[in-house]
């Protein structure tokens, strides 16, 4: 801090400053030539000499002496003004002062300047330069000047146009409908043929680059779009080819998954004899510039190659396992993490054992793990896409949808899905009600999901859970209560509905509205069965609307959580609800 | 890369402001030129002797060098105000015209170690197009104000003709046997004239011979075939059709469906054509089956000029 107050040192840093960070240059062609404080000293050199000895005290002021002694004189504004001297400046002798009220970055020598950035100035003169260099390539012709009439008599040949043209004409009425390029060398009265021709027929279609598609994804010399220059290696090739990148310039506007197109264009012109698969067998890994591919998930396809930033990437064959979030089965809890291979092959097989569990996703999984022997390319992208769902279900998601709290309550929220926890907040716009605290629940709690009903375009989705009350402090009072409202509805309700599961049938449950207001508790009937370990547990459930796809995004998201982790209070739900099937089951047959 | 030898190169330019070379038979792009940032591509031609490239844009004509690699033009006109719309070469590569919206058609010395012009036609309205009779000394010109003339650059002698009022003649061919010449307007329609000379006549005589509707809108380009026996009409219309000159009836259509076709130019067996159109997209047409046997993709606009070169091989 001390420093700030040194009137010499702050003129110095200001100075440097100005001369390190102006990249136009001109701070530093004004300053650096001009070291005003020396100025100043040797211009006032003769009257400081009186004050030397009081310099040490105090910051002494220097008075202007005779003008006319000077005979540089630079501003003649400040020649009224006193100057300053930083105490001791004028005792230093000349390399000493050099470097004290200069940077030692700061220095003229070419080979020094390499390390400070560039100067607009020096940028715009090498380019003036190659320019020039450009220009003196090209020839120039004034365009509006002088006409001169040829010198030379027979600058202006008029040829005699020949009929002969008009003969072959005739002959080739004969052949006009016989295509000559499909039996080249058969015909002898064919007499025209094309260079053209002759090339087409000696290179079949399939010669034709396949990518040709993607070519207008060429960036170069395109001016006014923008584009972006990316070094691609080629993992296909061989040894020698690989560490060489192929170049490619792009429009900044088109996919990831365009640029793979343009990059196996460029690529089928530069080595033909490498043969390429369609683009959707490969990827596009981040890659350091020596060629080291990392150990990252490809960029995404459908991103716009703009969003990324990297100078170098690798054409690779799409890893079997693209994305691999870590679930720690041990721990129950999920980390988002890269993994080694070995990770990899026992999360993808753990993913796979969980996926024949469920019943919706029966279709296409083979026993094999190995994705080398996958010849079915259709059946291998299912299966890719079902491990992608399992291995992407504990990642934190938000939706937006509607609550169905009590009839006819209608409100916005956004539900929150994560392996650990899931969220609802009601919706900020929502201000016909009093705004609700935001609840959160540990993904233990969560029973089951469901969609309880589905038309054309929406479905109601419903969350099963651990009702907080559920627990042994409860009264007994309430408990019994409810269980005889519960028996009554439920006797109710027997000869009406014939599934007991089915969704439609909320007289099961008892609805009690809680503190939160948002939901309805229900006591799962029968607990008495398993009352040893949960007396009283007890499930409520939140119903949401949403599009159908959005709701079966969700019930497939938590389904695969919840299979994963497999919860008591899971267990305990769909035992509860086998044990009242069972029980309707045998109600009717009291009945019938 | 190399770009000639013996390849054959389409030569295409664009709204892009790109012109790009491409490999005839493969469809690949060899070479992307950078043409002047602020125009389009009007025209493209090439020397007889193929090594260079014409290209005229708005207040620009450049010749490049196709053999080297470098990007920069060898010759650069400037000063050029508005639009020049056409530049084609003298066949033994002597001289080079240039049409533009400046009213003027000049002629260009290019054997001279600095090119200059050695002779100018004023048109009196801008000029559209210009074409170069096969007798290598009279050039057909077509302008904005419906105006065709024929002009005898060796003698200075000219011809004016009017064939429809308010209608802008967008381009004019004549066909290599000398017979034809060809003017296609903005209406759409196309009209067709029988030229003749004898010995000691300066200017071919011209004598009006048809009038085809050949589309329904504006007509961008005509052209005829090498052998002289077909004519192709380029427009708007989404269509590029081609007819035979015996009695001038349609003999194919090419569709580029909703896009413009701005230019065409034939193989030199006159079996093949390539369009150019506003897809971004030049198209290799073989006549005979009206497929399109090549497609050259990679301009980001639409295609407005192309040149092709290509040689008679004799067995």
């Amino acid at each position: 801090m001390a420093s700030y107050s040194n009137q010499h040192w702050l003129l110095s840093h200001i100075r440097n400053s100005f001369i390190s960070t102006d990249d136009t240059g001109m701070c530093e062609t004004v300053m650096l030539s001009d070291d005003m404080p020396k100025h100043y000293l040797r211009k006032y050199q003769g009257a400081s000499v009186s004050n030397i000895a009081t310099q040490n005290k105090q910051q002494q002021r220097k008075s202007l002496g005779n003008k006319q002694q000077f005979q540089r004189i630079l501003d003649p504004v400040l020649q009224e003004v006193d100057f300053v001297c930083y105490p001791g400046l004028d005792q230093s002798d000349d390399e000493d002062m050099d470097s004290t009220t200069q940077s030692f970055e700061i220095q003229m020598y070419p080979e020094v300047w390499a390390h400070r950035f560039r100067s607009n100035t020096a940028q715009k003169l090498e380019k003036m330069d190659m320019a020039r260099r450009k220009a003196a390539k090209t020839k120039s012709i004034n365009y509006d000047e002088e006409i001169i009439p040829p010198e030379r008599n027979d600058f202006f040949v008029k040829k005699k146009v020949t009929k002969s043209l008009q003969i072959t004409k005739n002959n080739e009425n004969v052949v006009r409908d016989i295509d000559v390029t499909d039996n080249i060398g058969t015909s002898s009265n064919t007499a025209v043929k094309s260079k053209l021709a002759l090339q087409l027929a000696n290179s079949p279609k399939q010669v034709q680059n396949k990518f040709m598609e993607y070519a207008r994804f060429d960036g170069t010399s395109q001016a006014g779009i923008q584009t972006k220059r990316i070094h691609v290696f080629l993992s296909m090739l061989p040894e020698r080819d690989r560490k060489t990148p192929i170049k490619i310039c792009v429009l900044a506007s088109a996919k990831i998954i365009e640029v793979i197109g343009l990059v196996c264009y460029k690529a089928t012109i530069q080595y033909p004899e490498i043969p390429l698969k369609s683009i959707r067998h490969y990827a596009l890994y981040m890659t350091e510039d020596n060629d080291a591919m990392e150990e990252f998930p490809p960029l995404d396809d459908r991103e716009p190659c703009s969003k990324f930033g990297f100078s170098h990437l690798t054409l690779a064959e799409r890893r079997p396992l693209a994305q691999v979030t870590r679930i720690d089965y041990a721990n129950n809890v999920a980390t988002k993490s890269m993994t080694s291979e070995e990770d990899k092959s026992r999360v993808a097989a753990a993913a796979v054992r969980s996926i024949q569990d469920m019943e919706t996703n029966t279709g296409g999984i083979s026993d094999e793990a190995d994705s080398n022997c996958i010849t079915n390319n259709e059946e291998y992208d299912e299966r890719m896409m079902s491990h992608n769902d399992m291995l992407e279900a504990p990642m934190y998601r938000t939706y937006r949808l509607i609550i169905n709290e009590k009839p006819f309550f209608k409100t916005e929220v956004t539900l929150g899905i994560s392996g650990e926890r899931i969220e609802i907040d009601q919706h900020k716009n929502a201000k016909f009600w009093t705004k609700q605290k935001a609840v959160t629940y540990p993904i233990d709690v969560i029973a089951s999901c469901e969609i309880i009903e589905k038309r054309h375009l929406k479905a109601t989705l419903r969350i099963w859970l651990k009702s907080s009350s559920s627990s042994s402090s409860n009264s007994n009072k309430t408990s019994t209560d409810m269980k005889s409202m519960t028996h009554a509805s439920e006797s109710s309700m027997v000869g009406g509905v014939a599934g007991a599961q089915s969704p439609k049938s909320p007289g099961h449950y008892l609805h009690v509205p809680s503190s939160f207001g948002l939901f309805s508790t229900s006591s799962g009937s029968g607990n008495s069965a398993t009352g040893q370990h949960f007396p009283q547990m007890r499930f409520k459930h939140y119903d949401f609307e949403a599009d159908t796809h959005t709701a079966e995004h969700i019930l497939n998201k938590l389904s695969c959580i919840l299979n994963v982790r497999s919860s008591e209070v899971r267990r305990e739900f769909l035992q509860s609800r086998e044990r009242k099937q069972d029980k309707n089951q045998a109600k009717k047959h009291l009945k019938m | 890369m190399e770009a000639t030898g013996d390849q054959l190169i389409l030569a295409t330019g664009g709204y892009d402001h790109i012109i790009k070379l491409w490999q005839a038979h493969t469809g690949n792009c060899v070479r992307t030129i950078r043409f002047v940032e602020t125009s389009q591509v009007n025209a493209l031609d090439r020397t007889p002797d193929k090594t260079r490239l014409a290209a005229c844009g708005y207040q620009c004509i450049r010749l490049y060098d196709i053999e080297s690699s470098c990007a920069a033009p060898i010759i650069n006109f400037e000063g050029v105000q508005k639009n020049v719309t056409r530049l084609g070469f003298q066949e033994d590569g002597n001289w080079m015209y240039t049409a533009g919206e400046d009213h003027r058609v000049r002629i260009w010395d290019m054997l001279s170690p600095q090119p200059h012009c050695s002779r100018v036609f004023d048109c009196q309205a801008p000029v559209n197009a210009a074409c170069l009779h096969p007798n290598q000394v009279e050039i057909a010109m077509g302008s904005q104000n419906g105006g065709v003339y024929l002009w005898d650059v060796k003698s200075e002698v000219h011809d004016q003709l009017i064939p429809e009022v308010d209608a802008s003649i967008q381009d004019v061919a004549i066909s290599p046997d000398g017979q034809y010449m060809a003017a296609v307007n903005n209406k759409g329609n196309c009209y067709i004239w029988s030229l003749s000379s004898s010995p000691n006549q300066q200017l071919s005589t011209l004598s009006p011979k048809l009038k085809i509707a050949a589309h329904k809108r504006y007509v961008l380009r005509c052209k005829f075939s090498p052998d002289s026996r077909l004519l192709i009409t380029t427009s708007g219309d989404g269509t590029a059709r081609i007819w035979e000159t015996e009695h001038f009836t349609m003999w194919r259509e090419l569709c580029v469906e909703n896009y413009w076709v701005w230019d065409a130019a034939f193989s030199a067996d006159s079996k093949y054509v390539f369009t150019a159109s506003s897809d971004g997209i030049a198209r290799l047409w073989k006549l005979q089956t009206k497929n399109a046997e090549r497609k050259y993709t990679g301009h980001t606009k639409a295609i407005t000029a192309l040149s092709f070169k290509d040689e008679i091989v004799t067995e």
